[in-house]
């Protein structure tokens, strides 16, 4: 058994605080492929019915609003792990 | 990030109430909202010109997000729906401000907000179901699924404050950076980008989330 001294086992902790941080930040992936998929999906409803422009955009921002929430916890997460350990 | 209390106050050797930059800012901006407020509708005419045109504006875009998904009701919840959009659009511009962060990028102004559309929300619920009707409607379609639908109910608001403060956190954060790196000319782009575009845009999608939050608990 290793016994580590106070400031060893804190340096280690903050070490794999901050890599934490990073691997939460992975999750940045999704709302980026989740966004651009509707936005896509937008670009061709206009296409396809250019009135309905109005109608399609607000649409298209509520849906991005609610993909994003999972980006947005992966950041604060990241934060907290960065600025509180 | 928020550094904490600047200003607190003594009483028989407690402290009590501090005064945080959020709640400075955020009374200035409910200060220079009302005067605004003020200013725009004196003198109206039946014929707008001028300030009024702007007033009617920015009521008639909220109330065309409003109608559509609360059909006869838009002018009912206006008040409310304009009192978030204007606060919160406010609150991400008052950021351009150089020294000055938004009262949103604190989790209490947001978390508060999102804590008064969950009880419009649920008032509004039972207000349409009677409230029997509107705590039988979580344990539809079977009594199984009850923990689910209240638990998913509690998490609303949750995700509703965390999408505004951490857009707004993130953008501050990434300014704070570029201003160690670039303290001139270079941020000018950015703060358009994420205090004018950014704040806009998460004013707008607050105030829809509430819209259809309430549309959700009156179907």
């Amino acid at each position: 058994m290793v016994e580590f001294s106070p400031q060893v086992a804190e340096t280690i902790i903050r070490a794999a605080a901050l890599l934490g941080a990073g691997f939460a930040m992975i999750a940045g992936i999704g709302p980026g492929v989740g966004q651009g998929y509707a936005a896509g999906k937008a670009v061709e409803s206009v296409a396809r019915d250019p009135e309905a422009r109005g109608n399609i955009i607000t649409t298209m921002l509520l849906g991005q609003a609610v993909a994003e929430s999972t980006g947005i916890y992966s950041l604060v997460i990241a934060i907290v792990l960065i600025f509180t350990i | 990030m928020n550094p904490g209390p600047q200003i607190k106050f003594y009483l028989f050797n407690k402290e009590y109430l501090p005064v945080t930059d959020t709640l400075i800012v955020g009374w200035v901006s409910v200060i220079l909202i009302l005067i605004l407020a003020k200013y725009l509708t004196s003198n109206l005419k039946m014929r707008p010109e001028g300030k009024q045109n702007v007033a009617e504006m920015i009521i008639e875009l909220i109330y065309d997000q409003i109608e559509p998904m609360l059909p006869n009701e838009g002018w009912r919840f206006l008040p409310f729906i304009a009192t978030i959009f204007i606060y919160v659009g406010f609150s991400n511009l008052i950021g351009l401000v150089p020294g000055v962060t938004s009262p949103t990028g604190d989790l209490n102004t947001t978390l508060g907000l999102a804590l008064v559309v969950f009880i419009v929300v649920q008032l509004e619920g039972m207000r349409e179901h009677g409230v029997w009707g509107y705590i039988k409607s979580f344990a539809e379609p079977v009594i199984f699924l009850l923990p689910i639908n209240v638990i998913g109910e509690l998490a609303k608001p949750i995700s509703h404050s965390f999408r505004l403060f951490g857009n707004i956190v993130g953008g501050g954060i990434i300014m704070t950076l570029i201003y160690q790196a670039a303290p001139a000319l270079v941020p000018v782009p950015l703060h358009a980008w994420f205090d004018f575009f950014v704040g806009m845009i998460q004013a707008l999608i607050f105030g829809m989330v509430a819209i259809a939050y309430i549309s959700v608990a009156k179907s």
